[in-house]
């Protein structure tokens, strides 16, 4: 191998960063052009990387493609009416709980705050007003609740929308899908050509492999953390589970936001028994254990290598910009980029370098 | 550069039926679809990729990333390195196979003497037509292999000769 000139290694750079920019951009403006259909579309593509292996495989199976198509809708559908129909009244059951629980959960707050910021004041020796601070943290949380409100009334309509259009997306994905993207390939240029489709296949072989993985995850998350809660004899603990799992889909932050939800129900019980506080948490310390030394080696083994302090800058940043989507599609949007950046790096520098060749041919 | 028109109207148009069968009835000829039969030769070609490059248009160079084989459809097109000509292809013939095989970096130049039209058969093409066609598929993975031994032959003789 021939030795690399710096001009033509930090060119490279260059370059890369050019495409890499133009097609963040891209990416970033359809996202803008689609946010109002955006929840759709992901549920569908995710259903799409989860059941594609299934649709593969009946057609290996010599099952005509609409067949199949219809099959799998059919059986997605049912099993997901199945699935309301059971989990759906039980689920509303434990959140009129939780609901009937809250004003409660306020007041706990209120009380551990008293008591541990005169703790703190005697400890520091300041004078703190706790009042005051206690006015202003309640008219923020009366203010967020309302915002809460406000956003799960906008969310009904989005949600009516997904259940309307995730079937029927679904099923053009299902159809069409490759041979659009086979046509949009096709509008690279010769000379991108080649690397668009390597890079395509790189990103999308990663981003399946993700999203299954996260689901199984998140599954045996909220199964372990439900049977946990059950067993310490938390209320709701069906619910709580269930959201503990669908907060793992955030890293670092979910736990700990899982981790207080759980730590503010397990202090409205009645008796109160601080026991069970640290027993929630050691649910969720558990859960955590498991997920970290069982289920992410095995189940995310190609789990993207991300620096946690990226995945950190980047969910706030994604949440920021598109919300509660954008929370769980940092990371996945983030390992895209990731290899989008180090394929077109790795082309474009080769490029400018060359390769010996002279062994081969002569 | 490419030209713009042409391009962008290929890609709107599915190719027409007869260019596919073209398509298929090269590739038959080609060792490495060798024992595979016709119709399955045809079901692969209407997966692949038909791009057209202008005169003098780089195909690849050395150490671009390879996504697969090429089949040369119409036009004629050089493969050199930077001191030597390699090779000068003309209807029917294929190259870059070695993509087929491993997806590296390409070892030559390839560059398109005249206007020509170049048929993609890509790695991922032919992976996911192996898991359908497994019991074919071992057949052109077999091809694929005597070629590419043939081509290490080669390359040992030469190098056999210079020592």
């Amino acid at each position: 191998m021939q030795t690399v000139p710096s001009n033509a290694a930090s060119s490279a750079y260059f370059q890369t960063f050019k495409v890499f920019a133009i097609l963040i951009g891209i990416i970033l403006a359809s996202f803008y052009l689609l946010s109002s259909v955006l929840l759709p579309i992901i549920i569908s593509f995710t259903l799409y990387a989860l059941v594609e292996p299934m649709f593969n495989y009946l057609v290996r199976k010599n099952m005509n493609r609409s067949v199949a198509i219809i099959l799998i809708l059919v059986l997605m559908l049912s099993s997901s009416f199945l699935a309301i129909s059971y989990a759906l009244p039980q689920l509303l059951d434990q959140v009129s709980i939780l609901k009937s629980k809250l004003p409660l959960i306020f007041t706990q707050l209120e009380n551990f705050l008293t008591i541990y910021s005169e703790k703190i004041a005697v400890a520091l020796d300041i004078d703190l007003q706790v009042s005051d601070i206690l006015v202003s943290i309640l008219s923020q949380s009366s203010s967020f609740g309302n915002t809460m409100l406000i956003t799960i009334s906008e969310q009904v309509f989005a949600i009516t929308l997904s259940m309307i259009l995730v079937p029927l997306l679904t099923y053009f994905i299902l159809k069409d899908y490759k041979s659009l993207r086979n046509k949009m390939i096709n509008w690279l240029p010769n000379s991108s050509f080649e690397l668009g489709w390597l890079i395509y296949h790189r990103v999308t072989l990663q981003l399946q492999a993700y999203i299954r993985g996260v689901m199984i995850q998140s599954l045996i998350m909220a199964i372990v953390a439900s049977i946990g809660f059950y067993l310490i004899g938390l209320d709701i603990a069906v619910l709580l589970g269930s959201l503990t799992g669908l907060l793992n889909l955030i890293p670092y932050i979910g736990p700990l936001i899982s981790m207080l939800l759980a730590v503010l129900v397990a202090s409205t019980m009645t008796p109160f028994d601080p026991t069970l506080i640290y027993l929630a948490i050691g649910v969720i310390g558990l859960a955590q254990l498991i997920d970290n030394l069982v289920v992410i080696p095995s189940v995310i083994a190609s789990a993207v290598n991300l620096h946690p302090v990226l995945v950190i800058v980047g969910i706030i940043i994604f949440g920021n910009l598109f919300g509660t989507i954008g929370v769980i599609l940092a990371i996945p949007a983030l390992a895209a980029a990731k290899i989008i950046y180090s394929n077109l790096y790795l082309n474009i520098h080769n490029a400018s370098t060359g390769y010996n060749t002279e062994l081969i041919f002569k | 550069m490419v030209n713009m028109s042409h391009f962008f109207w290929n890609n709107i148009f599915k190719k027409n039926k007869s260019e596919i069968e073209i398509i298929a009835e090269l590739w038959q000829l080609t060792p490495l679809f060798k024992n595979i039969p016709s119709r399955h030769i045809l079901a692969l070609a209407e997966n692949m990729h038909v791009r057209n490059f202008q005169q003098d248009e780089v195909v690849f160079r050395v150490g671009d990333q390879s996504a697969g084989a090429i089949l040369l459809l119409q036009g004629q097109v050089n493969i050199s390195t930077s001191n030597a000509n390699l090779a000068e292809l003309v209807q029917g013939d294929f190259f870059g196979e070695i993509a087929l095989a491993e997806t590296e970096k390409r070892l030559a130049d390839a560059y398109s003497v005249k206007p020509s039209r170049l048929v993609y058969f890509l790695k991922q093409d032919m992976q996911d037509w192996i898991e359908t066609e497994p019991r074919l598929g071992a057949i052109l993975l077999t091809n694929l292999s005597s070629i590419l031994a043939h081509r290490l032959y080669k390359a040992n003789m030469l190098l056999a000769e210079e020592i």
